[in-house]
């Protein structure tokens, strides 16, 4: 038993050890979610023959995979609020290789939609979200770098599937590809094995330290046992209590994840159309087809790198109390490089546009998932990402049509790279105001927060109403195993410092 | 097409990245402009094509089309940033001159009359001064594209070949090659309609469906279309696997993945175990330490 004087020093998240056998994990897992419907399209020209279809038609089975991988978010969420992090990744590979497996057999193209489109989607979509929950907790200290390396599994993944997929397909046809993929997604089981469940920071006993509790850092606080007592109470908010256990629906009074919605929704517009443009605006121009290859794999490689550099540079003093500021930044520095593009005419103007745009898209994709955690912190961090992965869905979606439909009507690609860096560049600028205002709400709260101080408190507070949702005491839910909690620090989760 | 490993990687990375898009289609613009941009070449209402070659140092190579009978100009044009000052210019059909005009002070056309295929071949121009350029034009029968890379297929499957082209031919023909060695017979012939299904699918592309693959019917096929002023081929080379061959890599990745997830497994039971021991222990040091103070006392 721990001796009294040490409640109240109870440990963060580990920062390291076992976290970067997760990192590892996690790597793994959104490395195949992210490549893995890329990767695909080497197949597609042969599924079209077989199948006699159209283009467009075989192009679904990838835009439904990445749709269910998005769209399927808050079940993900919900999913891993109820029963954590490992069983909902081992499942989800589970799924992916069934998904494969079937679609070996498939004889249309319907059937394909729903065994690689459906299955596969959902199982990458159990795998996305619940990798990224998992990094928020074991990591604060460090979390940006771990996030980084965790990201970029994405272009690591899409250079090896990519080969990968040409050998498979040239020794075994499709569908024996499909048959061996089914098997290689079983990794992310592996991936998903690693990922040991951790202990919220929450207090199993009422303590007598004033906690300032909204920005604390807790793993998960599963509103299980007090909540049902209340609610018990109060039948009017039942139902609607019961929801928010499972997904926290109030996230949507949360200024600083409002913002962040907004922001990235308007982002995803004009995030994704350049790459899937960049090739045939290269042949546009007149360069041949593997110089025009030679450019996205410049942009992977650059990528590749970019991302655990910018985690690094996020998580350095003076850039991790700023780091919206930050993230602002890189979207509205990749919306410049768009802007400029149609400047660059030449191969050699290609090439540096591409190294730029690889460390755009680099920094703005490591920091993607850090920036909501550090808005919302990582308890909500899980009903966050499953809130915003559907809402990005539909912009995703719509960014390369949309870019499709402006090269076809003006028959030039400078509109659709203008379109997209405007677009960015006017979400990078939001992003910068708002989270202006957002932190000086911020302080402004800490101050008040610091007033009340004054009063001697032995209960919770719930101080100013956005980032808290405290609960008097806390049942432990199913990550909360090896680390028993004795107590609480406080830590303010803005500033990234952790005050011992 | 360059056969080096990176090479193809490149293409797949390409084709890869291409087709994130959704069913946007295939935008109007790249498909107009893939065309190589470098020598222009328009159709004008009168069926006179018109090819040209610019020249500037090094030697160009052109592949001319030539579908049906028609009037085709060729045109050899100097570089304005050229030094070759008013060249000795000929025009060669391998070794035969020919008489040329010239249009404009840069540049020199000969026109020909296509009406059959001897007077298809290589078209050669050369300008003579301080230094030789030459340009070379190939006039020929429209090339089909086929696969380059064997179709894997699997026992009890169908395969299906796919020959497209972008003029129309007359008509398409597919033969095969007998596996005791008798040569090219024609598919037309054998045709067990429930083995065999040739389907035109427009008069651009014609597809070869064959049902209920054994492992006889690995070998090689050849699609035919014939043209006004000749025939072009492409080559398909059929694969057909048994169901073990990828079963076999297959069941050892699942082995692997499962050897992996015992291994992380019973690391984690060793490691709880090793805790609660640890636990244990430091524990009893405390109940020692605990009963020690009394006794002192006492």
């Amino acid at each position: 038993m721990p001796a009294p004087a040490e409640v109240g020093r109870a440990p963060g998240p580990p920062d390291g050890g076992w976290g970067w056998v997760v990192v590892f994990g996690a790597f793994l897992s959104i490395g195949f979610a992210y490549a893995f419907p890329k990767g695909l399209a080497i197949f597609f020209k042969e599924i079209q023959d077989f199948f006699g279809t159209s283009y467009s038609e075989v192009a679904w089975v990838s835009s439904i995979m990445l749709a269910t991988t998005y769209g399927a978010g808050p079940i993900s969420s919900i999913l891993v609020n109820r029963y954590g992090s490992r069983p909902v990744v081992m499942f989800g590979g589970l799924l992916c290789g069934v998904g494969m497996v079937s679609a070996a057999f498939c004889t249309s193209i319907l059937q394909l939609y729903v065994c690689v489109g459906f299955i596969t989607g959902f199982g990458l979509a159990l795998n996305l979200q619940p990798s990224v929950i998992i990094v928020g907790k074991y990591f604060l200290k460090r979390r940006p770098i771990a996030n980084g390396l965790a990201m970029a599994g994405s272009p690591v993944m899409l250079c090896t599937l990519a080969p990968l997929n040409q050998f498979l397909f040239e020794n075994f046809g499709w569908r024996g590809s499909f048959l061996i993929l089914g098997a290689i997604l079983l990794h992310c089981c592996v991936a998903g094995a690693l990922f040991r469940p951790i202990g919220a920071r929450t207090a199993l006993v009422k303590t007598p330290v004033t906690e300032e509790g909204n920005d604390a850092l807790k793993g998960k606080i599963t509103e299980d046992g007090p909540m049902e007592n209340r609610t018990e109470e109060e039948e009017g908010k039942d139902c609607f209590e019961k929801i928010n256990q499972y997904l926290d629906f109030s996230l949507f009074k949360h200024r600083g994840f409002l913002i962040y919605l907004i922001g990235n929704v308007l982002m995803f517009l004009g995030f994704f159309a350049p790459i899937v443009f960049l090739a045939p605006y290269a042949k546009h121009t007149g360069i041949d087809e593997y110089s025009a290859a030679f450019l996205l794999s410049i942009l992977a490689v650059v990528d590749m790198v970019a991302r655990p550099a910018t985690g690094i540079i996020a998580n350095s003093r003076w850039v991790r109390p700023r780091i919206q500021y930050f993230f602002s930044f890189a979207i509205a520095f990749n919306g410049a490089c768009h802007l400029l593009c149609p400047l660059a005419s030449s191969y050699t103007g290609l090439i540096v546009y591409s190294s730029f745009f690889g460390l755009a898209f680099g920094m703005v994709c490591a920091m993607l998932f850090e920036t909501l955690m550090d808005l919302v912190g990582a308890a909500r961090f899980t009903s966050a990402v499953g809130l915003v992965t559907i809402a990005e869905c539909c912009t995703i979606l719509l960014g390369p049509p949309i870019g499709g439909i402006l090269i076809d009507t003006f028959g030039d690609y400078k509109y659709m790279f203008i379109k997209c860096g405007a677009v960015m560049v006017l979400a990078g600028t939001f992003l910068f105001i708002m989270n202006y205002y957002n932190y000086r709400m911020l302080a402004k709260e800490e101050k008040e927060r610091k007033r009340k101080e004054e009063d001697p408190k032995s209960v919770r507070t719930e101080d100013e109403g956005k980032k808290n949702w405290n609960k008097d005491s806390t049942q432990d839910g199913p990550e909360l195993e090896p680390l028993r909690e004795k107590g609480e620090r406080v830590k303010k989760e803005m500033n990234g410092t952790v005050e011992v | 097409m360059p056969a080096t490993f990176s090479r193809r990687c490149l293409g797949c990375l390409l084709l890869l990245l291409l087709c994130t898009r959704v069913s946007g289609g295939t935008p109007a613009g790249p498909a107009v402009a893939t065309e190589k941009l470098k020598p222009a070449s328009k159709q004008n209402s009168q069926s006179v094509s018109e090819h040209e070659i610019v020249l500037s140092g090094a030697p160009v190579e052109k592949s001319v089309s030539v579908p049906s009978p028609t009037k085709v100009e060729l045109t050899c044009k100097l570089d304005e940033n050229s030094h070759l000052k008013d060249p000795q210019v000929t025009w060669k059909k391998g070794s035969e001159t020919i008489s040329h005009t010239s249009k404009s002070r840069n540049s020199w056309t000969i026109q020909l009359t296509i009406s059959d295929s001897s007077h298809l071949g290589t078209y050669t121009c050369i300008l003579k001064g301080e230094k030789e350029l030459s340009a070379v034009f190939h006039l020929q029968v429209p090339k089909i594209e086929g696969r380059e890379k064997p179709i894997i297929t699997y026992e009890g499957d169908r395969a299906v070949m796919v020959c497209k082209t972008e003029y129309n031919p007359k008509a398409w023909i597919w033969y095969m090659n007998m596996t005791n060695g008798t040569g090219q017979v024609s598919i037309d012939k054998v045709l067990p309609t429930d083995k065999f299904l040739i389907k035109r699918q427009s008069a651009k592309v014609s597809r070869l469906e064959i049902l209920k693959l054994t492992k006889e019917d690995r070998g090689v096929y050849w699609c035919e279309a014939s043209f006004d002023l000749g025939t072009s081929e492409a080559r398909f080379e059929l694969r057909v696997l048994s169901f073990t061959a990828p079963l076999k890599p297959f069941l050892a990745i699942v082995a692997e993945v499962a050897i992996l997830v015992t291994a992380i497994a019973l690391l984690e039971v060793y490691s709880k175990r090793k805790e609660k021991r640890g636990e244990k222990e430091s524990d009893q040091i405390e109940q020692l330490k605990s009963e020690d103070v009394p006794r002192r006392r006492k």
